[in-house]
C-alpha cells in the first residue's frame, strides 16, 4: 500500500495504526467526485490513483486549515467494514476572500456540523449545504478565528451586551449552484405559524447548554434545531499560543466525565509524533485509568438517564457508587474529576501505595451495585415501556452520523478503538466489545451497564500485573513536535476521541482539531427525534449521553 | 393467546415494580452516605495528594527554596503565578536575585500542577486545603513566601 | 371510646349561653374555618418534610438536618422564606386568571380535606352523599391546573396543562369505580355510616379479594390524581421544567405546592376512611380483649396513623418510579385499570349476594 498518493504532499504520519492513513490530496474541482467514490466504494475519477476499493461510509472527522497561502479542509475517513483504515482526503483553496468548497453534507450526514464549524471556523463556505450558519459563534461575530490573520482585538468583536436575536438565529444562508449559476438563498428555519419550544439553553434534561429548538405539533415533534456555542471557549485557537503540556489540561476540560481519555489521546499523539518510548508501567496505570472513568462516566449517564426519565433516587445511586472511583482517583491523581494525570511520556506520579487495594475493594462493590441497578430499573416495565421501540438507529444511520461509542455499538456497528487499534495496554487484556443489533434507547441504555462489567474485567486483568519500573518516560524540558500531521484516536466514554495535530516544529503546535464524540450525537439526535414525543426526545437525548463543553469546544 | 400474555405481563410488571420498590427499601434501612460536612472538617481524612491549594513550604529557620527563577510562571497556563523578584548584593559584593513575593491567584488556578512538575527546585507543592471561601476576590491572591523568609542555603556536598 | 361530639356539643351549648343562635353559628363557622385552615397548613408542612425526610433516606442521604434537630423546623423557615417572596408579574398573561388559579387549586382540596372523618365525632359535616361529594370537589382541581397552564401564557405551562387535563379527568374514572365498589359493599355513601359499618372488620378484610383490589387501584388512580411521580407528566420536571406552575412564584408557587401535598393525605386519608376503617380500631370478631385493648388508642391517633401508612406507600412508589409517557398513562388507565375497575364491581356484587 502506498504511503502517500500524492508526492507534493507532506505525509501524514501514522500514529496508533497498524498502517499509515493514506493521504489523498485533490483538487477543488475533482473533491467532490473524489468524495463520491470513495463514499461508495466506486473508481476514482483520477484514473492514476489506485486505492484498494473499499466503501469509506464514516466520516471521521473534518479538520479545517489555514495553510498560510490557502484555506483547505482535511476530511479523514474509514470504512466501516475495516475500521482500522484511514483514508485523509485533502484539498484546498487559495481564495482567501471568498472561498468555496462543494459540501459532501450529502454523503456523510455528520459532514453537516462539521462543515459548519469550518465555516465558522475559517469562513469557508460550502456549496449545496442547505445551512451555512455559524454554529458555536454568534452570527454577528467579525472575523473567522482560527484563520492566522484573523485580528484577535477585542475592540473588533466587544463583549456583547445584547441578547442575540432569535431572528438572527432563524435565517440560514446557503449557497448552491443551479444550472451553473451559483445562487445564494436565505432562507427561514421555522414556518410562520410553527409552536417552536425552547429545551436549553438552561433546562433539567440538557445535561448542559444545549439549546434545542423544537417546532411541535401537539406533543409530536416537528423539526429540531439544536443551537450550540455557549459553552464555546475556543480551546482549539488557545492550543495554537500553549505549549504542548499546557495543551493537556485543556484537553480534561473538554468531555469532562472522560478527561482521562481525552488527555491520554493528546498524549498519545504527542509521544507517537516524538518517538517517545513510553515506559509499560505507564501504559498499564493509564489503561486502568482510563477504565476507571469510563465507569465513572457510565455510571453517570445511567443515573442521568434515570433521572430524565423522573427516577431521582437511580441517580442518586449513580452519584454515590461513582463517589467510590472519585476517591480512588483523588488518592493517586491529587485531583477528582480533572484527574491530571496523564502528562507526555507516562503519568504524573506513581500509582499510591493503596492504589491496587482500593480498585480492588471496588470491583465487587460496583459488581453487586449493577446487579441492584438492573433490578431497580432495567426490569422496570415503565422504564422498559419508554425505552423499548423508540430512537431507532440503523447501522447505516449510525456510520453516516458518525454515532460512534456505546450508542453506535447499539445499533451493531464495531467501532471502539480499543479492539480496532490496541492502544495502552488494552491489547494485554481480555475483554469484549459489547455489540448489541436492535438500535433502540433501551439498547444504548443497556450497554453502558454492560460496558461497565466489560471495564471491571480489564481492571481485574491489569490491577495485578501492573509491571515493575518507571512510570514515566524522561521528556525534554521544552517539547517541540516534529514538522507534520499527526492524528490520534481513542475511545472515550461517548465514543471516539480524535486529535489532530498540525506541528511546523515549534514548542506550540499550528493547528490542533479535536474531535468531539458527543457533536455526532447531536446530529443523531436529530436524526431520530423528528416525529417522536416530547418525553421520547428526552430519552434519546439521555441515552446519547453528550457532554456540551465537548461539543463547544 | 392474547388475553393470557395481558395477564403475563400485568403479573410480571407488578413483580417487576416491587423489586424496584425492594431495593429502594433496602437502601432506606442502609447507612447513609451524607457527610456532615462542618462537624466532620475535623476528622475528615484528608489525601495527601490533593491539590487544593499551592504552596511554598518553609522550614524551621523561616526559609524557602525558591530560587525566583520563574519557570512556573512561564509554565502556568492562565497565569497564575506571579514570582516578583529583587536585587540584593551580599557581602562579597555580588548582586544576587532573591524571592520578594511569590503572588498566586488561586482565582484563575485550574490545579494541573504545571507549576510544582517544573520546579527545578522543588520549591512548592501542593496542600490538600480545600476551604478556599473569601469575601472578596482580591483575597484570592496569596503570598506564599512568608514575611522575612530567605533562600535556604544548600549544604555544600564535598565528597563528589 | 372518646367522641369528640361530646366536646363540639359542649362548645355548642356554652355557646348559646352567651349568645343567640345566629350569633353561634357566626362563631362556630369561624371556629371552624379557622381550625381547618391551620390544619391543613400544619399538616402539609409536616407532610413536606416527611417527604424530604423518606426521600432523602431512599436515596441513602440523610435529609434536612439543619434547622433545629433533625431538621424538625426545616419546613418552618422554607415557609417564611416563601411568604416573603416576590410574586412575578408575567407579561402578557392574563393576570387575573392567572392569580385565580392557584386559589382554585387550593380551594378544591380544602373543601376536601374539610369533609374528613378526623376521629369519632370529628367531622365538620357529614354528608349523606359524603362519598359523592369527595369526588366532585376533588375534581375542582383540574380546573386550576387548566386555568394555570392557560393564563401563564407560556408553551411549557401550555403543555403541562393539556397533558394534567387528559390525565386527571382519565384517573377520575377510576377513583371512582373503585370507591364505588366499596359503596356497593356497604350501601350507603355516608363517610360516617362507612366508618361505623367497619367496626367489626375493615372493609378490606371484609369484602375479600374485590376490595383489596379497588384499593391497589384507587391508590394507584389517586396517586395519579395528585401528579406526582411517576404520574407526574404535567409537571414533568425533565421535558417541561415545571409543567404548569412554571411561571409562578411567591406564594402562588406555595399554594400549588401546598395543594399537591395535601392532594397526597386527602388521597391517603380517604383510602383509608374507605378500605382501613378511618378512625375506627382494628377489631377482629371474636377476640373481646384484644378489640378492647385496641378501643384504647385514641381514634385519631388510628386515623393518622392510617393515613400515614398510606402516605408512605405513596412516597415509596414516587421515590422507586421513573416517569410514564403520556401514551403510556393513558394505556394504563383505559386498557388495565378500567376494564379491572368494572370487573371488580361486578365481583364486588357478587360477593355483597353471596
Amino acid at each position: 500500500m502506498p504511503d502517500t498518493v500524492n508526492p507534493e504532499n507532506t505525509p501524514i504520519v501514522a500514529t496508533g495504526y497498524a498502517n499509515k492513513p493514506v493521504v489523498l490530496t485533490v483538487s477543488k474541482d475533482k473533491f467532490y467526485e473524489t468524495a463520491r467514490s470513495l463514499r461508495y466504494g466506486e473508481e476514482l475519477p483520477d484514473a492514476e490513483i489506485h486505492i484498494p476499493a473499499e466503501k469509506y461510509d464514516y466520516l471521521i472527522d473534518v479538520v479545517g486549515m489555514d495553510y498560510g497561502d490557502s484555506l483547505g479542509v482535511i476530511y479523514y475517513l474509514s470504512p466501516s467494514a475495516q475500521p482500522e483504515k484511514v483514508l485523509a482526503l485533502k484539498t484546498s483553496t487559495p481564495e482567501r476572500e471568498q472561498p468555496e468548497l462543494f459540501s459532501v453534507q450529502d454523503l456523510w450526514e455528520s459532514a453537516s456540523v462539521y462543515e459548519r464549524e469550518v465555516y465558522d471556523f475559517f469562513g469557508i463556505r460550502f456549496i449545496n449545504h442547505p445551512d451555512m450558519r455559524r454554529i458555536f459563534l454568534r452570527a454577528d461575530w467579525k472575523g473567522f478565528p482560527l484563520r492566522k490573520d484573523y485580528d484577535a482585538d477585542p475592540a473588533v468583536n466587544p463583549v456583547p451586551l445584547e441578547n442575540e436575536l432569535i431572528a438572527d438565529m432563524e435565517r440560514v444562508p446557503s449557497v448552491s449552484i443551479k444550472m451553473g449559476d451559483r445562487v445564494e438563498t436565505i432562507s427561514q428555519l421555522f414556518e410562520e405559524d410553527d409552536y417552536v419550544v425552547n429545551f436549553g439553553p438552561q433546562h433539567p434534561a440538557m445535561h448542559g447548554v444545549l439549546h434545542l429548538r423544537i417546532a411541535l405539533n401537539g406533543e409530536i415533534i416537528k423539526k429540531i434545531d439544536p443551537v450550540f456555542g455557549y459553552i464555546h471557549r475556543g480551546i482549539e485557537k488557545m492550543c495554537e499560543s500553549d505549549t504542548y503540556p499546557q495543551i493537556l489540561h485543556l484537553a480534561d476540560r473538554l468531555d469532562y466525565l472522560s478527561g482521562t481519555m481525552n488527555r491520554h489521546a493528546v498524549c498519545l499523539c504527542c509521544e507517537k509524533a516524538l518517538e517517545l518510548e513510553v515506559p509499560e508501567r505507564a501504559h498499564y496505570i493509564r489503561t486502568i485509568f482510563d477504565e476507571l472513568t469510563r465507569i465513572a462516566s457510565h455510571l453517570l449517564g445511567w443515573g442521568c438517564m434515570c433521572m430524565d426519565m423522573g427516577s431521582i433516587t437511580a441517580f442518586v445511586y449513580g452519584m454515590r457508587d461513582r463517589e467510590k472511583i472519585m476517591d480512588v482517583f483523588e488518592e493517586t491523581a491529587g485531583g477528582r474529576l480533572m484527574a491530571n494525570y496523564n502528562v507526555i511520556g507516562g503519568v504524573a506520579q506513581d500509582i499510591h501505595p493503596n492504589f491496587q487495594r482500593r480498585v480492588k475493594e471496588m470491583i465487587p462493590y460496583i459488581r453487586k451495585m449493577l446487579k441492584e441497578h438492573h433490578l431497580l430499573f432495567t426490569g422496570n416495565p415503565i422504564a422498559r415501556g419508554r425505552m423499548k421501540n423508540i430512537g431507532y438507529m440503523s447501522r447505516e444511520q449510525a456510520v453516516s452520523l458518525g454515532a460512534t461509542g456505546p450508542s453506535g455499538r447499539a445499533s451493531g456497528w464495531h467501532n471502539d478503538v480499543r479492539k480496532i487499534e490496541p492502544y495502552a495496554a488494552y491489547g494485554k487484556a481480555d475483554f469484549q466489545e459489547v455489540l448489541r443489533t436492535e438500535g433502540q434507547t433501551f439498547d444504548r441504555y443497556i450497554i453502558r451497564l454492560d460496558e461497565i462489567e466489560q471495564s471491571l474485567r480489564i481492571i481485574e486483568q491489569l490491577i495485578d500485573n501492573i509491571p515493575e519500573g518507571a512510570y514515566a518516560a524522561k521528556t525534554k524540558a521544552v517539547i517541540r513536535l516534529p514538522e507534520g500531521e499527526f492524528f490520534q484516536r481513542v475511545e472515550n466514554a461517548r465514543g471516539q476521541f480524535c486529535v489532530h495535530i498540525t506541528s511546523k516544529g515549534d514548542k506550540s503546535p499550528y493547528r490542533v482539531k479535536f474531535r468531539s464524540p458527543s457533536l455526532t450525537l447531536v446530529g443523531a439526535l436529530k436524526a431520530m427525534a423528528t416525529g417522536a414525543k416530547v418525553a421520547d426526545l428526552i430519552m434519546m437525548g439521555a441515552s446519547l449521553d453528550d457532554v456540551i463543553p465537548c461539543i463547544d469546544r | 393467546m392474547k388475553i393470557f400474555r395481558y395477564f403475563k405481563d400485568i403479573f410480571l410488571g407488578i413483580y417487576h415494580l416491587l423489586q424496584g420498590m425492594y431495593i429502594a427499601f433496602l437502601n432506606m434501612v442502609r447507612s447513609k452516605i451524607t457527610e456532615k460536612y462542618p462537624e466532620n472538617r475535623l476528622k475528615k481524612v484528608k489525601m495527601e495528594r490533593f491539590r487544593g491549594l499551592l504552596t511554598m513550604p518553609h522550614n524551621a529557620q523561616n526559609e524557602h527554596k525558591c530560587t525566583a527563577c520563574g519557570i512556573c510562571g512561564i509554565n502556568c497556563p492562565n497565569g497564575t503565578i506571579q514570582v516578583i523578584s529583587k536585587k540584593v548584593t551580599d557581602e562579597t559584593g555580588k548582586e544576587k536575585r532573591v524571592l520578594d513575593r511569590y503572588l498566586y491567584d488561586i482565582g484563575s488556578c485550574t490545579f494541573c500542577a504545571l507549576c510544582t512538575i517544573s520546579c527545578p527546585q522543588g520549591a512548592i507543592d501542593w496542600s490538600p486545603e480545600f476551604e478556599h471561601t473569601v469575601f472578596t476576590r482580591s483575597k484570592l491572591v496569596k503570598q506564599l513566601n512568608r514575611e522575612g523568609s530567605s533562600l535556604e542555603v544548600k549544604p555544600k556536598i564535598n565528597n563528589i | 371510646m372518646f367522641s369528640f361530639s361530646d366536646l363540639t356539643h359542649w362548645i355548642d351549648s356554652s355557646l348559646r349561653l352567651w349568645m343567640n343562635d345566629g350569633w353561634t353559628l357566626f362563631v362556630e363557622f369561624v371556629l371552624i374555618g379557622v381550625m381547618i385552615l391551620v390544619s391543613y397548613a400544619v399538616l402539609a408542612l409536616i407532610l413536606i418534610l416527611v417527604e424530604r425526610k423518606v426521600c432523602a433516606w431512599m436515596q441513602c442521604r440523610l435529609g434536612p438536618n439543619r434547622v433545629g434537630p433533625w431538621g424538625l423546623f426545616q419546613t418552618g423557615a422554607d415557609m417564611i422564606k416563601i411568604l416573603l417572596k416576590e410574586i412575578v408579574n408575567i407579561n402578557r398573561s392574563d393576570k387575573f386568571l392567572f392569580r385565580l388559579a392557584s386559589f382554585i387549586v387550593i380551594l378544591g382540596s380544602v373543601l376536601t380535606f374539610g369533609a374528613l372523618p378526623f376521629a369519632k365525632g370529628l367531622q365538620v359535616i357529614d354528608f349523606n352523599i359524603g362519598v359523592f361529594y369527595l369526588l366532585a370537589v376533588s375534581s375542582l382541581g383540574v380546573v386550576g391546573i387548566l386555568l394555570a397552564g392557560w393564563a401563564s401564557n407560556s408553551k411549557y405551562t401550555m403543555i403541562g396543562a393539556m397533558r394534567s387535563g387528559a390525565q386527571l379527568i382519565s384517573y377520575e374514572l377510576s377513583c371512582g369505580l373503585a370507591l364505588l365498589s366499596i359503596v356497593v359493599l356497604s350501601g350507603t355513601m355516608q363517610l360516617s355510616e362507612i366508618v361505623e359499618q367497619q367496626s367489626e372488620m375493615w372493609f378490606i378484610f371484609k369484602g375479600h379479594v374485590p376490595a383489596f383490589i379497588a384499593f391497589v387501584i384507587y391508590m394507584i388512580a389517586g396517586h395519579a390524581e395528585t401528579n406526582r411521580g411517576p404520574f407526574d407528566l404535567p409537571e414533568a420536571e425533565s421535558e417541561l421544567t415545571a409543567g404548569y406552575h412554571t411561571e409562578y412564584s411567591g406564594i402562588q408557587f406555595g399554594f400549588f405546592y401546598l395543594a399537591e401535598y395535601m392532594n397526597m393525605f386527602i388521597i391517603a386519608a380517604i383510602a383509608s376512611t374507605m378500605f382501613l376503617g378511618g378512625w375506627m380500631p382494628l377489631h377482629i370478631p371474636g377476640w373481646e380483649g384484644f378489640n378492647g385493648a385496641m378501643d384504647y388508642i385514641p381514634s385519631v391517633v388510628w386515623f393518622l396513623a392510617k393515613t400515614g401508612f398510606c402516605i408512605f406507600m405513596q412516597l415509596w412508589v414516587r421515590w422507586s418510579f421513573p416517569r410514564l409517557r403520556i401514551d403510556q398513562l393513558l394505556r394504563l388507565e383505559w386498557k388495565i385499570l378500567m376494564p379491572v375497575c368494572l370487573f371488580n364491581i361486578l365481583l364486588m356484587a357478587l360477593v355483597v349476594i353471596l
